[in-house]
């Protein structure tokens, strides 16, 4: 037989002994404890092999623990990492790489070109979604234990960026694959190593003291996941945490004035676009997805999406990067969006427009987009579906408008080739220029610089003016980080590298 | 107590019956959670291979996952490893998922035993309360200010609480979770901003429910005949009026329990909690279809194990209730 009275003290019992334990000082914070980096990230990372992933918040962590042969330093110039220096043959066809000094694998495995090799021969071998940045690659080999070669069929002006662009393309160890380990232990010879991870809540990086870059200042990286931007905001603002790319876009303007926090942002080389899918009338008419381009007002959607923090763009490559052009044909004209649909034999009355709730500025934008296409007579029906059903979607063609970003580009190669090449493994809208396709497949092969540039602003050009893409804006890295975080600077390829940062305590407090 | 004795003791042979059908109830569950994820459009292999991929990487991806064989075939695979505590390995991070689950588990056990203690501390005395003063000023102020807590949003109640008690008084963490065991003064800095949260909204719904069982129970005769028979208004309430409404409140606080531990996942996401909702809704997200049955299953028994619980439970508050 229960007491009622009993038990209500029972429960004060519990409750006073929890409020009492609640003193001040609340304990140890296992992260700050420490005395790592918190860094808090808006999402839980996947698998942590880094050939393998294609989620950036994998990335946010593995640009830490693992390396690639070259990489890019912040103008996105190649810079020697694992390889301290290269040399090209006469004919351009073949590289030799030698390899730096004394570099260990966490394990203490010392980097050999074998690792090289193989790390190369398991993108290549497996066909990993990186393969394509192979594809002039003929042979991989090891002279010797510190010298790799790489012959190509062609010169490759951006075989650098495709061995050190991102960290897909990561030197990683044999037996750590083997074992199976890496995509939940991974082993690399970054700055930090790998501790642990806890599923939902935080991955610990230690600072690696080997480290050919010079050993980390800070013992180590926490990363903390923390999906709401609010909360994560909340947190760095009451020192709970050091850094975030986790920051609600509305409230940037305010925290521009706030000197307790360093705000970057910085310009990205991401990209949104709208593809309109060119297998089904009437969007295989240029003039037809012209007339969209001409009906969408870029600056309504960049105040939507992003407060406008974003930069609205007609071409996909950012003002300020060296392979910018310009372009501005698409100033917002109705006029003209009616006299090109008048000329293709009238507007077509709905447009089936997929977006996913992956990502919400899709969302926001379609919006936008469907107020903006009204007054041509055009009827947009959003369909927003998960991010599994969306790519199941785009896969089958089964759309009549998309919109999705690229992230992570540095070489024009990478913004162009697969997206716009007939038959480009993410050619989902099926355009087929073969204008285009001569232009690109030049500038792969394309050693002087300008000559380069020149085939790709071309092919850009056409790319815009036939609308295989309706490109809409470059948004911003966004990432705030507390006073006490030094050595640190935002990245326009929003690779996360705490290799060179450090924590000051403030002098008070 | 011989074993046959013990075989024949009330309180076994319910155990016994209530376990057999709870077996039957989870396979049920496995059966339809299976049959759900795997008719749901969308490709795991797909999405973990993310927009750039060769069709090498993902028959490779699939023929790993075991996706390429026939339904039935990894249903029965499935049900046999599952059988002997093997729930498979995660498509998305390739981590166990029994060890997945383990990790989640405390966060969520933590969040709703708080939460529920919060409730019940809060709507047991403002329920009954309420009750004995209906139709006067200050029930209708515990009744307006449980239809607010019902109304209020639990993600915007836990934004408020963060910004009035982490970022602007700094008394408590704004997110994260320690465990219990090996940090227990970081576990009660933790859980008491999400605590509140979970519990202030459940109070609302609870306090409303103590309210009407206790006022139903004060209309019965034997509390006008304890009335009349001159017993202390204190003992008519606590003896006779609240003992006996003990029964549906208790039934309420099993569902609300049940319901926290299946997941808050707004509360969760507000803050940063790893708990067993965010897990089931990144699963659903990336079709991860071991973790999402592997949750689902302990879910569906834990509900079981708080169901018998709470039976268990009345037998306690009223012995006139039998355990069969």
């Amino acid at each position: 037989v229960i007491d009622v009275r009993q038990a209500a003290a029972a429960i004060t019992a519990v409750l006073v002994l929890l409020m009492a334990a609640c003193s001040p000082g609340q304990g140890v914070d296992l992260g700050r404890g420490s005395g790592n980096l918190i860094a808090a990230i808006g999402g839980e990372p996947d698998q942590l092999d880094p050939q393998k992933t294609s989620a950036y918040f994998s990335f946010e962590v593995l640009e830490n623990v693992f390396d690639t042969l070259v990489a890019p330093d912040a103008n996105l110039e190649m810079k020697p990492a694992l390889a301290e220096r290269w040399e090209l043959s006469s004919d351009q066809l073949t590289w030799t790489f030698h390899l730096r000094n004394g570099v260990t694998f966490h394990d203490g495995t010392p980097l050999r070109a074998d690792d090289v090799v193989y790390s190369y021969r398991r993108i290549i071998d497996e066909k990993l979604s990186n393969v394509d940045k192979f594809s002039a690659v003929t042979d991989v080999q090891a002279v010797d234990p510190a010298t790799v070669v790489i012959r190509v069929k062609q010169p490759t002006p951006n075989l650098l960026t495709n061995l050190g662009g991102f960290k897909g393309m990561a030197i990683v160890l044999r037996s750590n694959v083997e074992s199976g380990q890496i995509a939940t232990h991974p082993v690399g010879t970054g700055p930090f190593a790998f501790v642990s991870r806890k599923s939902g809540d935080n991955i610990v990086l230690k600072a690696n003291p080997n480290y050919w870059g010079g050993a980390p200042k800070i013992p180590g990286v926490t990363f903390q996941f923390i999906s709401e931007p609010s909360t994560a905001l909340s947190a760095l603002q009451a020192g709970e945490i050091d850094w975030t790319d986790s920051v609600p876009t509305q409230r940037v303007t305010q925290l521009r004035n706030d000197d307790s926090i360093h705000l970057a942002v910085t310009p990205s080389n991401d990209y949104w676009y709208l593809a309109l899918n060119e297998a089904k009338p009437p969007w295989n008419d240029s003039r037809v997805r012209q007339a969209i381009a001409y009906a969408i007002d870029r600056k309504a959607i960049v105040q939507a999406t992003s407060y406008g923090t974003a930069v609205a763009n007609q071409l996909a490559i950012p003002d300020g990067n060296p392979w910018f052009a310009p372009y501005g044909k698409y100033d917002l004209d109705l006029d003209k969006a009616k006299s090109l649909l008048a000329e293709a034999g009238g507007a077509p009355k709905a447009m089936d427009m997929l977006v996913t709730s992956e990502y919400p500025q899709t969302v926001t934008a379609a919006q936008v987009i469907a107020d903006n296409l009204a007054p041509l007579g055009i009827t947009v029906n959003i369909r927003t579906v998960d991010m599994a059903t969306w790519l199941d979607q785009q896969n089958s063609g089964n759309f009549d408008m998309l919109m999705m970003g690229w992230l992570g580009n540095i070489d024009p190669d990478d913004f162009y080739y697969a997206q716009h090449h007939t038959g480009g493994t993410s050619n989902a809208q099926k355009f087929s220029n073969p204008d285009v396709d001569r232009l690109l497949d030049a500038g792969r092969s394309e050693t002087d610089q300008n000559a380069r540039r020149d085939d790709y602003a071309k092919a850009a050009a056409i790319i815009a003016d036939q609308a295989s893409y309706i490109y809409l804006y470059n948004p911003s890295v966004i990432q705030a980080w507390n006073t006490k975080l030094t050595g640190y600077d935002a990245r326009r390829d929003k690779a996360i590298r705490f290799a060179t940062a450090s924590l000051t305590e403030p002098v008070s407090q | 107590m011989t074993m046959p004795a013990l075989m024949t003791h009330p309180t076994v042979r319910f155990l016994a019956r209530r376990l057999a059908y709870s077996v039957v109830v989870l396979i049920g569950v496995l059966v339809v959670v299976f049959a759900l994820v795997h008719l749901v459009p969308g490709d795991p292999v797909r999405i973990a291979l993310g927009t750039r991929y060769t069709p090498e990487a993902y028959d490779a991806l699939r023929q790993a996952s075991g996706l390429d064989r026939p339904l039935l075939v990894q249903f029965f695979s499935y049900l046999g490893n599952a059988v002997t505590g093997d729930l498979g390995v995660s498509f998305r991070n390739g981590d166990p998922v029994s060890q997945v689950l383990m990790e989640r588990l405390p966060a969520t056990v933590s969040l709703a035993v708080v939460g529920i203690l919060v409730a019940l501390v809060i709507a047991l005395p403002a329920g009954i309360w309420s009750a004995l003063r209906e139709g006067r000023v200050s029930d209708a102020i515990v009744r307006v200010t449980s239809q607010f807590g019902v109304s209020v949003p639990d993600f915007w109640l836990g934004i408020l609480l963060i910004a009035l008690f982490a970022t602007t008084l700094g008394w408590f963490p704004t997110s994260g979770y320690r465990p219990l065991f090996s940090d227990p003064g970081g576990w009660l800095a933790h859980i008491v901003l999400p605590g509140l949260t979970v519990g202030l909204v459940a109070a609302a719904i609870l306090t409303r429910y103590v309210r009407s069982a206790v006022l139903e129970v004060s209309a019965m005769g034997y509390v006008r005949t304890a009335k009349s028979k001159g017993l202390a208004p204190q003992v008519v309430t606590m003896r006779h009026t609240v003992r006996n409404a003990l029964v549906p409140i208790l039934t309420i606080t099993g569902i609300q329990l049940a319901t926290i531990l299946g997941g808050v996942i707004v509360v969760e996401v507000v803050f940063a909690w790893p708990g067993l909702g965010r897990l089931v809704y990144n699963s659903v997200a990336a079709r991860d279809y071991p973790v999402i049955q592997g949750a689902v299953l302990l879910i569906a028994a834990l509900f079981l194990l708080i169901n018998l619980i709470v039976d268990a439970l009345y037998a306690v508050v009223d012995p006139r209730i039998r355990l069969s």
